[in-house]
């Protein structure tokens, strides 16, 4: 049954050999090849040419995990619709029990967006 | 070219102050004393008939002549009118050259009052910040544009080098200065509302 | 906090023992082909002589054929620090410690009068040739240079490159500050910051 997909396991497996190859050969080779000149000033962060000033690990607003976790949310539901308008044009009797169903699961799913809203988490600044 | 009416005003409006008002060249130059000097400058830019709201530079003179006195000089400018004016104090090199700040009626002089500081040596009273602008703060070879300052400066070319070298750009910041996150409750309370609400390019 | 001086490099006696021999000089010429044509530079650009390097970078004289392709604004990826421009005191300790970040090997190129003297400011504020901060590989002349002269100074520090040894491991030393805090000795600053030509005149005050 899977048989057509065994070129596409082979081709997976030469790519994955090739990587393990080439980033283990420049890792290894730039090991032992490379000069160790380091001095303090070399090593420290980048910062246009000034001393350190401060840490890099910085707050991050919580916007950005409540806009993904909204997205995931609602991408879900958006998933869950295509296998239901692919069964619901199959299932020519039980339409009116289908339309239904998927009303009241995109019902509650209105009622947290609502709530969501209200609620300013849609709100970037 | 004559007198523009700010510098008969001034004369009438406070007399002896103002010792001398002259033209050069289209612009008006006011001569004032060092001691009403912040009034002078305060009145000029609150009274209705004057409403120099925009003051455009502060800077100093000294000439060559070493009996000329040195001169703050305040460049002022009336949006709303579209007039200039300059108002010059004149401070005996022999005193110390001081002079109270005007940062308290244009915001924009802070800087302003620092170069002249860094460049000239001249004192601020009542000036928030006073400290090098230009030079690197921890800069000891004098003031470099007055007169008595050799192009090259003092130092010998290799100590220069040298205190440059070992100069720490940003040793005054703290990182709350310099990152708005952390110093948000030190802002004006304005500034935080705005901030707050998420307005960006509301002027007024 | 400054720039640290650095306490001496361990030895490489084994690669210094190496006699250039058939496969060194082969190896050298491999590798100095392969930088030479992979220039990536840093262009620190202060002043005018930014934009003669903007100018060459740009079409019509094009740096890209020169394998300068990738203009590295982070000393971390870049081999040639390209100083453009004149350099005030208050800009040494960021050229200083831009250099000291660059890795090995690198070199320097400094472009225009002001880099390589002070130029036309011989003032209290100028430094007097970044070669008394950083080492220096290739100067070009010129207020600003013309991009013919950028690119010339290019090819000669391709020359340059091109007749480096492997086995030669003071080549690629730091050289770092001294222990008075200075790249070279302070007689030497003075020494190549004496004032000339117009500059006689102009250490006089009052």
């Amino acid at each position: 049954m899977l048989k057509p997909y065994l070129p596409f396991l082979m081709v997976l497996a030469l790519a994955v050999i090739n990587a393990i190859f080439m980033l283990g050969l420049s890792h290894t080779l730039s090991a032992v090849l490379k000069t160790r000149r380091l001095t303090p000033t070399k090593l420290a962060p980048y910062e246009s040419g000034m001393p350190v000033l401060g840490d890099a690990r910085d707050r991050f607003s919580v916007k950005f995990y409540l806009v993904a976790m909204l997205f995931i949310v609602f991408d879900i539901e958006t998933v869950f619709l295509i296998p239901w308008a692919a069964a619901y044009q199959q299932q020519l009797p039980l339409r009116g029990v289908l339309l239904v169903e998927m009303a009241v699961f995109i019902v509650i799913l209105a009622v947290g967006y609502v709530y969501v809203w209200k609620r300013g988490a849609l709100q970037w600044d | 070219m004559s007198i523009s009416p700010s510098g008969s005003a001034l004369q009438s409006r406070f007399g002896a102050a103002v010792t001398r008002v002259v033209e050069s060249c289209g612009d008006t130059i006011a001569y004032v004393n060092r001691d009403r000097a912040h009034e002078i400058l305060a009145w000029l830019r609150d009274d209705p008939g004057q409403h120099f709201n925009y003051l455009t530079d502060v800077t100093a003179v000294e000439y060559r002549d070493a009996e000329r006195p040195l001169e703050v000089v305040y460049q002022l400018r009336s949006l709303d009118r579209k007039a200039d004016l300059r108002v010059k104090i004149e401070l005996a090199k022999r005193e110390p050259l001081e002079v109270d700040s005007v940062c308290d009626l244009w915001k924009g002089a802070n800087w302003l009052e620092r170069e002249t500081f860094d460049m000239f040596g001249v004192r601020f009273r009542g000036h928030p910040d006073l400290r090098r602008i230009l030079m690197w703060e921890t800069y000891s070879e004098g003031y470099p544009l007055r007169k008595d300052f050799p192009l090259r400066g003092h130092f010998s070319r290799a100590e220069q080098t040298r205190q440059a070298l070992a100069g720490n750009p940003e040793a005054h910041y703290s990182l709350e200065e310099l990152s708005i996150a952390e110093a948000f409750h030190e802002l004006p309370a304005d500034m935080r509302d705005r901030l707050e609400k998420g307005e960006r390019g509301k002027v007024g | 906090m400054g720039l640290s001086p650095v306490p001496a490099p361990e030895s490489r006696a084994e690669l210094d023992a190496v006699s250039p021999n058939w496969v060194t000089t082969k190896l050298s010429a491999l590798i100095n082909w392969s930088r030479t044509r992979s220039l990536w530079p840093m262009p620190f650009g202060t002043a005018c002589c930014a934009i003669e390097f903007m100018a060459t970078a740009a079409s019509r004289f094009d740096l890209a054929r020169f394998g300068m392709e990738r203009q590295s604004f982070s000393p971390r990826q870049a081999d040639v620090l390209i100083c453009a421009g004149r350099l005030p005191f208050k800009l040494a300790p960021v050229i200083r410690r831009v250099w000291d970040q660059m890795p090995q090997p690198k070199w320097a190129i400094s472009m225009g009068a002001c880099a390589s003297s002070g130029g036309i400011f011989d003032t209290y504020t100028m430094v007097q040739g970044i070669d008394t901060i950083i080492p220096v590989d290739v100067y070009v002349p010129g207020c600003p240079p013309r991009p013919e002269g950028l690119l010339y100074a290019i090819l000669l520090l391709q020359k340059k490159i091109s007749g480096e040894i492997l086995t030669d491991t003071a080549l690629r030393e730091e050289q770092v500050l001294g222990p008075h805090g200075l790249f070279l000795p302070p007689s030497k600053i003075d020494e190549v910051s004496e004032p000339f030509g117009n500059s006689v005149h102009q250490t006089r005050s009052a």
